[in-house]
């Protein structure tokens, strides 16, 4: 860690509480305490990955110690000897090298058995719910929106990147208009020179047609936004391999080295990939190896760009999968799952318990040990330092000490 | 869709298409796709029942919900799932317990080639308990059992009208349009006749408040320019595609997600980029189907550039992203490893073999004569020319303000107020006026 900023931080700490330090502040300094009052005097970013299609927990981190796990999963349970061993208990899918990478460097939390109550095995209603962190009920906008507007109530431009060709349900914000993109490359208007300004244009709209004034909104965050975000992509250039599929986390990278103002992002796995109902084995693996390798790849780069310090990226899928294998060599929707935090400022290691692979639901399921809001606490409190979170997620929960 | 006598069909087949979203990434047939394609056509505005029946039977959805792997004694519940959740009831309305028992009623259901067939001996012929009902149902009667029920003419009812009419609904509105359905008995075509005929539908909350999908918007902007044939440039699926929604590719078995979620910043950037497209042709436009372009295909064209160059099989296929010596992620070096299973240099000769056999598409760009269009309306003014475009393009009129600025475009461009008179060289300033309208947030609205 870089002591310069451990000390900026301590100092920091130290200042807010008494406002004499003011007077010797230097100037960025005091431009950092004045920022403070609103909650975001610190440059920290949260990353959020979506492993959309209900990622199969057990078989990413293997129970190998526990034979109930080789009982339920006779044909599809990975071999111990094929498998990434971490500790005496657990072991990584051979598929995710890179995670092991970041395991060996202290870099990845383990939350096991996160889940909640009465789970949905809906695709799209779990993933409704992880999108607006509300179980069993949901809400107009994202717990990824709600964090934003609580950081900042003041709309901000570029606040949130959601980089898809659609927008999450999870960022959808009552103040901010999230920048959403696919390709940095066409995220650009074009047009003949004496039409530019004209294109640019943003009309007003009939005060009763909502849908008028969104289209408007979105105009408005597109101008303002395309030209940063396409400059900051020509201007990156990266020697880290991200793997095969890199999960749009390069893009990532450009816009926080090009001192984007975005805190937070969000990007998925397309297409409920992780929907394994047949036929799992090669796939899974394959699918865990695009994401270990993109996210280790991305911890690197933003090494090597000396920025690893301000971002973790959080890692969940809708649901785990059903414990006992189906008859398609794959496994059916289930409940309660592994989440990853990873992250230069992560303290490596477990956190929550493994449901028992014996006392199982009338489902054949897990049973939750971690309500999955206690994660997305821990990122918004521990990580991004916000004391906000019983606020956003709409009730306290305990936070884990993922973060240093 | 563009020329077919019979639009309201075709919509209605782009409506059960994502409906009864079935992905040919999966299926790998495109006989099958078209068969299904055929089905929504032809049975789309006729009687539900048929259709569900005709749908939970046909060779394309038996296969992308896993059909095959359905038998007695192990069912697999993906179907028995996505009929209740997205098909006809929605979540809610029945428990896991409900799903397991129909799973049990569709087991043996399967095809061979193109058509239906049931495997007597992997259908579980023994009762069920499906929603409150027992008896030794196969999938038929489950079907039955799910029309009967009360959340089904609803749910049907709903997403109908969302696709038609607007997004905002109340729940009163839903379930008289339920019982509307289920009155007609599930018959869409007169369900769509009641509807359209209604005071609701030329209510103002229903006049321009739905987003075009992007199907629609290429569709609608093409009649409106009075094109008989889709052009060849822009690529109809590329450009769909980039904009959210290439056919028979839906993004998931829920289909495409309607409404606001067709608009993002990035997609109405890319929305106007078309319009720019119709106008003026682009010249560095490469049909994809010539020419690997994407990630994938940029490491296809190097290892193509590698081997013409000499070199051998191992050097030409090592990943190009990993030259500067860094570490190297799992994913390139298992590619790179075996040799005997070299998948870039797989992709690279799979890419000779099919250019060989594909058959060009017509890359015909759009015989536009928007000078033809302005002098036949005997349009005087760029006032009259920018009220024209206007009511032909838009459903809401253009706020003053926006309306005077591109009259003044338009004049700026001419050197003149007369219209008529600048008719020699009118066809590009009238092109840059349409592409600035078609560019715009109201042009996305239906």
């Amino acid at each position: 860690m870089n002591p310069y900023k451990l000390n900026r931080r301590r100092f920091l700490s130290g200042a807010v509480a008494s406002a004499g330090a003011d007077i010797c502040a230097p100037w960025s300094l005091r431009n950092a305490l004045a920022n403070a009052s609103v909650n975001s005097d610190n440059d920290r970013i949260l990353v959020v990955l979506e492993l959309s299609g209900g990622n199969d927990g057990l078989n990413t981190v293997v129970p190998y110690a526990d034979d109930a796990y080789y009982r339920q999963r006779p044909t599809i349970g990975i071999r111990p000897e094929r498998l990434i061993k971490i500790d005496d208990h657990f072991g990584f899918n051979p598929g995710v090298v890179g995670f092991e990478r970041l395991w060996k460097n202290g870099e990845l939390a383990i939350v096991h058995g996160c889940g909640y109550e009465n789970p949905s095995f809906s695709h799209f209603t779990s993933m409704a719910y992880w999108h607006t962190g509300a179980p069993n009920s949901g809400n107009d906008y994202g717990w990824v929106g709600r964090l934003a507007d609580s950081m900042s109530p003041e709309p901000q431009l570029n606040y949130i990147i959601n980089i898809d060709t659609t927008q999450s349900l999870a960022v959808r914000s009552a103040v901010h208009n999230p920048v959403v993109f696919d390709e940095p490359d066409r995220f650009q208007r074009k047009g003949l020179q004496p039409a530019l300004a004209l294109l640019d244009h943003v009309g007003t709209s009939s005060s009763s047609n909502a849908t008028q004034a969104y289209l408007n909104d979105v105009a408005t965050s597109a101008r303002e936004a395309s030209s940063l975000v396409r400059n900051a992509w020509s201007a990156y250039k990266s020697p880290v391999d991200y793997g095969i599929a890199p999960l749009q986390l390069p893009k990532i990278a450009a816009c926080i080295s090009a001192g984007m103002p975005t805190k937070l992002y969000y990007v998925a796995f397309r297409n409920n990939s992780f929907d394994t109902h047949v036929q799992q084995g090669p796939l899974h693996e394959r699918l865990l190896t695009y994401a270990a390798d993109a996210v280790h790849g991305f911890i690197r780069d933003l090494e090597r760009l000396g920025l690893a310090d301000r971002v973790v990226v959080m890692a969940f899928s809708e649901f785990g999968r059903r414990v006992p294998e189906n008859t398609s060599l794959g496994t059916d929707h289930g409940a309660a799952n592994v989440m990853f935090v990873a992250g230069k400022n992560v303290n490596g290691g477990h956190y929550g318990e493994l449901p028992s692979l014996t006392e199982l639901d009338e489902g054949d399921n897990l049973n939750y040990t971690t309500d999955f809001r206690r994660v997305y606490a821990s990122a918004i409190d521990g990580w991004l330092r916000q004391r906000h979170a019983a606020k956003v997620l709409n009730g306290e929960f305990e936070t884990f000490p993922i973060f240093s | 869709m563009i020329s077919s006598p019979r639009a309201l069909e075709e919509k209605m087949a782009l409506f059960w298409h994502g409906h009864f979203a079935t992905n040919e990434d999966k299926v790998r047939d495109y006989r099958k796709m078209l068969k299904q394609l055929n089905l929504f056509q032809s049975a789309g505005l006729g009687h539900f029942r048929s259709l569900m029946v005709g749908v939970a039977q046909d060779p394309a959805m038996l296969t992308f919900l896993d059909a095959g792997v359905n038998i007695k004694g192990a069912p697999n519940e993906n179907f028995a799932r996505e009929i209740m959740e997205l098909f006809t009831m929605g979540v809610g309305n029945y428990s896991e317990q409900d799903i397991r028992e129909a799973a049990r009623a569709f087991t043996g259901w399967n095809y061979a080639g193109l058509e239906f067939k049931v495997n007597v001996d992997q259908h579980d012929a023994q009762e069920k308990e499906f929603l409150g009902h027992k008896g030794n149902f196969d999938g038929v009667e489950i079907i039955d059992i799910i029309l009967d029920h009360p959340a089904t003419p609803e749910f049907l009812a709903t997403k109908i009208y969302r696709f038609f009419v607007r997004e905002d609904i109340d729940a009163e509105l839903q379930s008289k349009l339920g019982r509307v359905l289920k009155g007609s008995n599930y018959n869409v075509a007169a369900f769509l006749e009641t509807i359209f005929l209604s005071r609701d539908f030329y209510a103002q909350e229903s006049v321009a408040t739905r987003i075009k999908s992007p199907v629609e918007l290429l569709v609608s902007t093409y009649r409106k320019l009075g094109l008989k044939q889709i052009p060849g440039a822009p690529d109809f699926n590329m450009q769909t595609e980039a904009l959210g929604q290439r056919l028979m590719h839906p993004p998931t078995v829920a289909g495409w997600a309607q409404g606001r979620s067709w608009i993002t910043p990035g997609l109405l950037l890319e929305r106007g980029n078309f319009a720019l497209d119709v106008m003026f042709s682009d010249l560095s436009f490469i049909p994809l189907d010539r020419y690997p372009q994407y990630a994938g295909g940029a490491e296809t064209l190097t290892v193509d550039a590698r081997i013409r160059a000499g070199l051998d099989i191992t050097s030409a296929t090592k990943p190009s992203q990993t030259e500067g010596g860094d570490m190297m992620a799992m994913s390139n070096t298992m590619a790179d490893r075996d040799e005997a299973f070299n998948t870039r240099f797989a992709s690279y000769r799979g890419w000779q073999m099919a250019i060989e056999k594909v058959k060009p598409i017509d890359r015909s760009i759009a015989a536009l004569d928007l000078t033809k269009m302005v002098m036949d309306a005997r349009l005087a003014t760029p006032d009259a020319v920018v009220n024209y475009f206007a009511e032909r393009f838009l459903a809401l009129p253009l706020d003053e303000v926006t309306h005077a600025q591109l009259a003044k475009f338009l004049h700026n461009e001419l050197g003149t107020d007369n219209v008529p008179a600048a008719e020699t060289y009118l066809e590009d300033p009238l092109r840059a006026l349409l592409h600035i309208i078609l560019s715009r947030p109201e042009y996305q609205l239906g």
